[in-house]
């Protein structure tokens, strides 16, 4: 592709450009994010709610501890958070929509399972997993994961009914394949398109939840740097030091923002079936 | 579906609305005015009616409404009679004779009797470490009449009225018989006193508002209010207990005149507070809270007095004040094991504290002690904001002087439980954990349950040293003031050897109240609403 | 129709007795002891043991889970371990707070999106459809509490024109009881505007391009009512299907909400209880509003025939 290629694909693909762009970049920043600030972590006190500065870009939070440190540290939790649940939200749902989508007889227990656990508010079962068990990363991310799997599982579960009842379907079906060979054969990839746009809500309704969860003091241990977690341990700063909240919050909206772009650039390019019903 | 299957549909809708607005609407009655309502924010829910049942300040705030005491201390100290009128010591028979004043009543209407007063005692005995301390030294309790009885003592005790006058939790409140009579392990539902307000069930919603009036019935003592003694004269119609657990939201809200007091604005808050005209800041609790930091003494490497003593060289009290308090003139250090402020604050023995922190000295004593970077398994609170601050400080702290630290991250009731666990950490139990403890309590040997070191039989991290029992005995039976600050000495001398906790600071938490809110008195862990009013 | 019907209500029960197991699982299978909490910071762990014989804990888990559904299936969520009050009054007296909170922020959010999307839709890819799709993306990145401490901070700390937080009963009056819940509402409102902005924007345009759409305009029916009229008609469906699973959200985020403006709901009882390992309440308040979604989601499933004649069963 040359460059004028890939300037056509950007005039054409405004949405997608820019929110892949801003996610690459947080990207690489969390990567090389040791390279680039500080211990975001060392608490020194005498520092503490110091202004943005030389010294402390983005100023110092109610710890001493450098926000720019911890904005670019943040990126990585959140990055992690979004990614890992919308990963695994979206190859269990993959796994378990395609079961209840071709095998009739599974599927009333499964949708009833799923609309079981649809049915409990997300945020109270993810407080309640977090705050009745330790606050780690990893539990945080299962109990996001838990109430995405549902929504997964009913979108694949449409797109199988729908391609089943396509004719070459229907004709291997009876022709007497293999079961697992017709699904990942000829099921498998149409559901990819609408998959690879639900990933992209997934993540950026992971980070926000994440955030959520930290707000109520339910989230990662507060010394980890999130940028739920610093907008939550500093919002009663919200007047006397508004950095403490505004880079943070900036940083939050910035890459779910991001998030959402790609998703929609991608649902129009992918899935315009879609892109009308949604 | 047909139009008229829509119709009904709107229709029952309108109806569920209705029904839902009934209710509030035949509870509507007639309320006192907002110059004589007080509403006021504190720093928690009432999680109990029953105060003698739990420790919990927001149950003795409640309990300090609805409840009288049979002695109250007064803004010294010292205990004065409030329910009993007079009182007789006979030193030779080692007994105690209490006479009720007259007028006294539940709010049922009924008369308060011995027959109520002996049984209370005794439920708030089970209950309160100052109780227990005492019934060790009483050999009965009888009544002589309805109006008077004795505490007839086994040996002699110099602490019977300072215990049931305290202000410590749990607060020895006194019930009716009915309730007094439950079993100390159960709480009460019913909520029945002597005090100067009555609760009003219909109005309060529990988690949310406890609406107290004012009990038109209440006799005053005619002193001066002082402490918790004196006339409980209330000024006001009715006391509104609001909970709000969001202090942006409280400060906003008070800032706004929507309440009219708030127990704990956070330091960040301070300036933005007194820079309002319409707000004053009142130190309620001169002597205010001390952090304290608890090592397990059953497993390594906190079973070795030297890890111990390192923890000592580590803390830097005056950063772990900064972290949550900033520049504020309301926290300080204390290096005296009483706290500072206290009758029995003093000097002895700090060495580690004039010469500052000093990580070198920590690895030396950890290199002594044979330490060889065992996993220190450290309890953080995440819901409570200061413990939270202390935790991760403390942690960066002990890194640095040597400790191989894993903080583990809960909440307050995960550590509640936890802590009670006296296996190996990695058997779900546990090396530190940070709290904090009134500094009144801080600075009484007997009264904190903290302040035992009986081992097994300990408060949690199971300190165990006989000389600070033996002088803990000693102490308790001190004659004079001089003879308990000397002993004092010896005890503060011992405990920072063997070091049954270390603290990270003491902090004066002030409250925010209206300009126009007056008469409010200073008492430590009890916040007295009568002889308040507003102007 | 009727069968179906019939069908859709008997699907409601196996979702619910799944809710139930799953939930009281989660919390006695967790650690965290209530008898620990309540017992208080001088308890011994003797104390501790005797509060927990005494209130059952110390049974086997299926003989607690038997007990608790036995009582729910006749109606008895218990009683609070902490205040002792039944669960089901504790919950009335926090219902109204927060059915008002909910009521107000759909019908705001519905309001404002059906006619920022319709706006949108009739002004296909000009200055005015990309402003409403830029806020639409723009709503949907936000954090409720962000929102939220902003409005407090511009409306009721700085300008002074709305109170910073509580709630007012519905019984003193319409004017208060709104004056309270004008910012609660925004900011939670601002997530639904985006999401019914956007789809209520894509099923506007998908029904305009239909045939008998171009038809009416082609014989000349005036614009607006044309718009309205039919189209709306038609749009219909899948907006009432994104309330449906807004409604979930929606609980999320009055958990949020009420923690911020300190309205005293459902939302705060169910977090405090959970924090104090208050098992009842967080199970009731779970069964509670598990069964409102299940009941919404039948509803909506249900009106499809009121919107869509053509949608039969």
């Amino acid at each position: 592709m040359t460059a004028r290629d890939l300037a056509i694909f950007a005039r054409r693909n405004p949405t997608i450009v820019a929110g892949a762009a801003i996610l690459a970049f947080m990207t690489v920043i969390a990567i090389f994010a040791p390279f680039i600030a500080g211990d975001p972590r060392h608490m020194n006190p005498v520092n503490r709610l110091l202004p943005p500065s030389a010294a402390f870009w983005f100023g110092t939070d109610g710890l001493g501890r450098d926000i720019f440190a911890r904005c670019v540290y943040g990126a990585r939790i959140s990055l992690i958070v979004g990614i890992s649940v919308a990963s695994a939200s979206v190859a269990i749902g993959l796994a378990i929509g395609l079961a209840a989508g071709y095998f009739r007889r599974l599927d009333n227990a499964i949708m009833r399972l799923m609309d079981g656990f649809m049915a409990i508010p997300a945020i109270l079962l993810a407080i309640a997993m977090v705050s009745l068990n330790r606050a780690t990363v990893a539990i945080v991310i299962v109990a996001i994961i838990i109430p995405e799997v549902p929504r997964v599982v009913r979108l694949v579960r449409s797109v199988v009914l729908s391609t089943r009842e396509q004719p070459f379907i229907e004709a291997a079906i009876s022709g007497g394949g293999r079961s697992l060979k017709i699904v990942l054969r000829h099921i498998l990839p149409s559901t990819i398109p609408p998959l690879i746009v639900q990933a992209t809500y997934v993540t950026a309704s992971a980070i926000l939840i994440e955030a959520g969860l930290s707000f109520l003091g339910a989230g990662v241990p507060p010394e980890t740097p999130t940028w739920g977690n610093m907008i939550a341990s500093s919002r009663l700063l919200l007047a006397r030091a508004p950095w403490t909240i505004f880079f943070p919050g900036l940083c939050l909206a910035l890459v779910v923002l991001a998030v959402n772009l790609l998703g929609d650039g991608l649902r129009d390019r992918l899935d315009p079936r879609l892109s009308r019903r949604m | 579906m047909t139009k008229i299957a829509r119709r009904t549909v709107l229709k029952s809708s309108a109806a569920a609305v209705a029904a839902m607005a009934a209710p509030s609407l035949a509870m509507a009655q007639a309320r006192p005015s907002a110059a004589r309502t007080i509403r006021a924010v504190f720093h928690g829910d009432v999680p109990s009616y029953d105060p003698i049942w739990t420790t919990a300040n927001m149950s003795a705030y409640h309990g300090g409404m609805v409840y009288d005491t049979l002695f109250g201390i007064d803004s010294k100290g010292d205990a004065k009679p409030q329910m009993v009128g007079r009182y007789d010591y006979d030193a030779s028979s080692m007994t105690w004779t209490f006479e009720l004043r007259p007028g006294l009543k539940w709010h049922d209407g009924t008369d308060v009797t011995t027959a109520d007063v002996i049984p209370s005692i005794k439920r708030w005995a089970v209950r309160d470490g100052g109780g227990q301390h005492m019934m060790q030294r009483v050999k009965d309790i009888a009544a002589k009449d309805e109006k008077t009885f004795t505490i007839s003592l086994k040996e002699r005790y110099g602490l019977v009225l300072d215990v049931l006058a305290k202000t410590t939790t749990p607060v020895g409140f006194m019930m009716r018989k009915k309730e007094a009579e439950t079993d100390p392990m159960q709480k009460i539902e019913t909520v029945v006193g002597s005090g100067p307000f009555t609760l009003n069930l219909a109005e309060t919603r529990p988690g949310t508002q406890y609406v107290y009036d004012r009990n038109p019935n209440y006799v005053p003592r005619n002193e001066a209010p002082s402490g918790i003694s004196g006339g409980k004269v209330v000024k006001v119609d009715r006391v509104v207990f609001v909970n709000m657990p969001d202090s942006q939201t409280a400060v906003a809200a008070l800032q706004a005149g929507e309440i009219d007091f708030y127990e704990i604005p956070q330091a960040d808050f301070m300036p933005q507070l007194e820079a309002d005209r319409n707000i004053k800041i009142q130190v309620l609790n001169e002597v205010g809270l001390v952090g304290q930091i608890r090592p397990n003494f059953l497993h390594p490497p906190f079973d070795n007095v030297k890890c111990r003593q390192a923890l000592l060289y580590c803390v830097k009290q005056s950063d772990h004040m900064r972290a949550t308090f900033g520049t504020s003139k309301y926290a300080k250090d204390t290096p005296s094991f009483f706290g500072m402020g206290t009758p029995m604050s003093n000097d002895a023995n700090i060495g580690w504290y004039t010469g500052g922190q000093n990580f070198a000295k920590s690895k030396a004593l950890l290199a002594e002690a044979g330490y060889k970077g065992e996993e220190v398994l450290l309890m953080q609170a995440t819901n409570i904001p200061y413990m939270s601050n202390a935790a991760q400080l403390l942690a960066q702290e002990m890194r640095q002087g040597g400790f191989n630290v894993r903080v583990e991250s809960m909440d307050w009731s995960n550590v509640v439980q936890r802590r009670a666990n006296k296996a190996p950490p990695s058997q779900g139990g546990w090396n530190i954990f940070i709290t904090s403890s009134g500094g009144t309590a801080i600075g009484h040997p007997i009264l904190l349950a903290a302040h035992a070191a009986t081992g097994d039989k300990a408060w949690f991290g199971w300190p165990s040293d006989e000389k600070h029992e033996q002088l803990r005995a000693q102490w308790a039976v001190g004659e004079t003031l001089a003879d308990r600050q000397r002993i004092a000495r010896e005890i503060q001398e011992n405990a920072w050897n063997f070091v049954p906790q270390v603290y990270y600071g003491q902090w004066i938490q002030p409250a925010a109240m209206r300009t126009n809110l007056q008469g409010l008195l200073s008492v430590a862990e009890i916040i007295p609403w009568w002889n308040v009013e507003k102007v | 129709m009727f069968a179906y019907i019939v069908r859709r209500i008997l699907m409601t029960v196996p979702v619910m007795t799944l809710v139930a197991i799953i939930v009281f699982m989660l919390l006695h299978l967790s650690p965290g002891d209530p008898a620990a909490i309540m017992a208080g910071d001088n308890a011994t762990i003797d104390q501790i043991a005797a509060i927990r014989a005494k209130l059952g804990f110390d049974q086997p888990l299926w003989k607690q889970f038997a007990l608790w559904c036995f009582a729910l299936i006749q109606g008895d969520l218990g009683n609070s371990l902490f205040w002792g009050d039944p669960v089901i009054v504790l919950i009335g007296q926090r219902a109204e707070p927060t059915i008002s909170l909910a009521l107000t922020t759909i019908s705001f959010a519905v309001v404002v999106a059906v006619s920022l999307g319709v706006v949108a839709a009739a002004n296909p890819g000009t200055w005015i459809d990309r402003s409403v799709m830029g806020f639409a993306v723009m709503g949907f990145s936000l954090p409720v509490f962000v929102v939220g401490y902003i409005l407090i901070f511009v409306f009721a700390i700085d300008l002074r024109w709305l109170p910073v937080q509580g709630y007012t009963r519905i019984s003193e009056g319409i004017g208060p009881w709104l004056h309270n819940l004008v910012l609660p509402s925004l900011a939670l409102g601002m997530a639904y505007v985006a999401l019914i902005a956007r789809i209520a924007r894509a099923a506007m345009l998908e029904v305009l391009s239909e045939d008998y759409i171009r038809t009416g305009k082609a014989k000349g029916v005036a614009a607006r009512p044309l718009l309205l009229r039919h189209a709306l008609k038609n749009a219909a469906v899948p907006i009432v299907t994104v309330i449906g699973i807004g409604v979930a959200l929606l609980i999320g985020g009055v958990v949020i909400t009420e923690t911020v403006f300190n309205i005293p709901g459902v939302g705060r009882l169910v977090v405090d209880a959970i924090s104090r390992r208050d098992y009842p309440i967080v199970q009731g308040v779970i069964m509670i509003f598990a069964g409102i979604y299940v009941l919404v989601n039948l509803l909506v499933d249900l009106s499809y025939t009121l919107f869509d004649p053509r949608i039969r069963y």
